[in-house]
């Protein structure tokens, strides 16, 4: 009898050993999120702030205002490029919310159930097509378009990228608007249809007011995607050298673009200075991804942020 | 009523009506424009040879052994003593059509392994005289003639998407090996286990922040840490390793969702039965939320297969098939980073269409296979 309960503990002991176990292997699993994350921070950080500190020096405050990037020359400025990079994100969110709102708007309160199906997986696909295909898209349909009717006679301008771009966020925020549009109660387009409003006056006044921190957030999410977009836009974009763009037919820079067209063959301070871009990119970033958190807590939504 | 404040409002109505039609058709047209241009251009490069080959020319040196006791004579071009039909190519001789039987199908490289010829292939070299410096009677008399073992310098065209479609399958399946236990288990924490605090709060933070980097700095990251500090070089592990991290939100998230929706009843009737928190999740909870983790991977294995920028620092652009996981000869390029290279280095959007056309049915496939187990699954818990 006692035999048999000391086996029985040791049972016990050996499911509660891998319990635990188990339970410790979980939480090291979560925490490489963490890890991953700090790592990031600290080697890109690392490597990007070193060209700054030390004998000879390069100045943070010519770096960050100047107009000029020639690395054969030790001249690394990138105002132009941040410049280039917000005016880009700035157009196509411009352009972007409105229509993809609109989308949005059709797909959810006016589309008959039919043409929902057909046009959801529409959506989902252009969601899913890879950023090169929209360069090459955009290499092939917009520069020559805009080649016809720019005065520069250049396609690749960010008029170009602003046009990709805006392609490129338009599944994030329709599908988004549409999911908060959706999610707005009914009881709020009744009581508007009680006072005497039209439908498109209820989807106005009513239900696209009372979605808008949701849509709020679909415009950040496209401001993330939209800044950090590498490999469609480095096709467009042209690239120069230096100088801040003056229309929408000038040439831009952007910072994703510097970084990904010189990395293959940059090294020494060069290549420090692409991390530096890498650097003020990744703060752009973290304010984005700070505004988003903020947000969804407001939504107190902790559901998937992609 | 007054009219004037109606016709207002009606015309209003109309206005808004029509902007809102309006931006449905420009998304719509978008879609059609960009699928419709791929198309265009694509299509015309899709083909058999596109399909099945190697990208780059592979020359090699094989022996043969001839026979010239086997007669025999067909058309021009035939040549009995190895069995196979040639015809004139550029400065050397293409191989037509092989027989069943023929001497080539035994033929073996300079290291004695085998090494079938095939259709197509063009030789370049017969025993010491290359063909430039033939005429085509007199190479084709010189092959006629030999016997016994001949040296034959063998050219296979190039040209296919071979190497980069089974990269990129290397580098889904190695990056889902290493993601997927990692970011399956994270969600088994933060929905069955954590509570709240300070952990996990910073761990929630942390997959939003990952969430939002954009995958060139996971190039940069994965440069620095995989291919620089740990000296891997650009090499699928360098890549898949930095995909790893880049997919952790994407299946922690998918996962999560799956977890949640697992009814409270359920756990509560494990533990009822006397099961562990362990064994109720490895036999109740895991089970029902296998539909969710088979999305969570689809969707990964999408997000694989269009990422360029994270992989052309990491895993580098060379057509091969990867041998090794780290090291010089385990660079490779997956699908989408070849077309960004053929852009981008050629200016060939032809044959970049051609992929991009073969990304395409790859991207409605698996956006296919995902609707469909979302079905299943709903039709299951009833939940439709």
């Amino acid at each position: 009898m006692k035999k048999n309960v000391s086996n029985q503990n040791k049972a016990g002991r050996a499911v509660e050993y891998k319990e635990t176990l188990f339970r410790m292997i979980f939480l090291l699993s979560a925490l490489v999120s963490v890890l991953s994350v700090i790592a990031i921070i600290v080697f890109v950080f690392a490597k990007g702030l070193r060209p700054f500190f030390g004998k000879d020096a390069y100045s943070f405050l010519s770096f960050i205002t100047g107009l000029k990037w020639d690395p054969n020359n030790n001249v690394f400025g990138i105002l132009y490029m941040i410049v280039g990079s917000l005016l880009a994100t700035l157009g196509a969110i411009a352009l972007g919310v409105p229509i993809g709102l609109l989308t949005a708007v059709f797909i959810a309160e006016i589309a008959p159930k039919k043409i929902v199906s057909v046009i959801k997986p529409g959506i989902e696909l252009l969601a899913g097509i890879p950023s090169v295909i929209y360069g090459a898209f955009g290499l092939g349909i917009i520069v020559p378009l805009i080649n016809k009717i720019s005065p520069t006679g250049q396609g690749q301008s960010l008029l170009a990228v602003i046009c990709v771009l805006t392609i490129m966020v338009l599944p994030t925020i329709i599908s988004l608007s549409e999911s908060s549009i959706r999610a707005v109660p009914k009881s709020y387009r009744e009581a508007s249809y009680g006072l005497g409003a039209s439908k498109i006056q209820t989807i106005f006044k009513a239900v696209v007011p009372a979605a808008r921190s949701g849509i709020l957030t679909a415009t950040v999410l496209g401001i993330g995607r939209a800044i950090g977009e590498t490999m469609a836009v480095m096709m467009i974009a042209g690239n120069n050298i230096g100088g801040l763009p003056t229309s929408i037919f000038s040439k831009v820079r952007p910072l994703t673009t510097n970084i990904a067209m010189e990395m293959s063959y940059a090294s020494g301070r060069h290549q420090d200075m692409l991390f530096a871009t890498g650097v003020v990119l990744f703060t752009f970033i973290m304010l984005v991804n700070f505004t988003l958190i903020r947000l969804t807590k407001r939504l107190g939504n902790e559901g998937p942020l992609r | 009523m007054n009219t004037k404040n109606w016709n207002n409002r009606k015309m209003k109505d109309g206005f808004l009506r029509s902007l809102i039609y309006l931006a449905t058709a420009v998304t719509i047209s978008i879609l059609f424009i960009i699928i419709g241009f791929i198309l265009y251009k694509g299509i015309p490069g899709i083909n058999f040879n596109f399909l099945t080959r190697n990208w780059d020319n592979k020359t090699t040196f094989v022996n043969v052994k001839a026979d010239a006791s086997k007669a025999g004579d067909g058309a021009e071009g035939y040549i009995s003593s190895l069995g196979i039909t040639v015809k004139e190519g550029d400065k050397n001789l293409v191989i037509t059509k092989i027989e069943k039987n023929s001497a080539v199908h035994k033929a073996v490289n300079m290291k004695n392994e085998s090494y079938d010829l095939k259709k197509d292939d063009t030789i370049t070299k017969i025993g010491a005289d290359n063909t430039e410096d033939l005429s085509y009677t007199d190479a084709l008399k010189l092959l006629k003639d030999s016997d016994g073992t001949l040296r034959l310098k063998v050219t296979r065209p190039g040209g296919g998407i071979v190497p980069m479609f089974v990269s990129t399958i290397y580098i889904i399946l190695l990056s889902l090996a290493i993601a997927g236990p990692i970011g399956i288990s994270a969600a088994i924490y933060l929905n069955e286990y954590a509570k709240p605090g300070r952990i996990l709060r910073s761990i929630r933070f942390a997959i939003q922040n990952l969430a939002g980097i954009p995958s060139i700095i996971y190039g940069l990251f994965g440069m620095l840490l995989f291919v620089q500090t740990l000296k891997m070089q650009y090499s699928i592990l360098a890549g898949s390793l930095t995909l790893s991290i880049l997919l952790l939100p994407t299946i922690i998230s998918t996962t999560e969702e799956a977890l949640k929706e697992i009814p409270r009843s359920y756990r509560e009737g494990s533990y009822g039965l006397g099961a562990t928190k362990l064994q109720t999740i490895a036999k109740i909870i895991l089970p029902g939320a296998l539909p969710g983790i088979l999305v969570a991977v689809i969707l990964s294995i999408g997000r694989i297969v269009g990422e360029s920028a994270a992989l052309i620092f990491t895993a580098g652009t060379v057509a091969q098939i990867p041998e090794g996981l780290i090291g010089g000869k385990s660079s490779a390029a997956t699908l989408t980073t070849k077309m960004y290279w053929l852009i981008k280095e050629t200016g060939d959007l032809s044959s970049a269409s051609s992929i991009a056309v073969v990304l395409l049915v790859l991207i409605i496939l698996l956006n296919i296979a995902s609707k469909m187990i979302t079905r299943q699954f709903l039709k299951k818990t009833g939940n439709g």
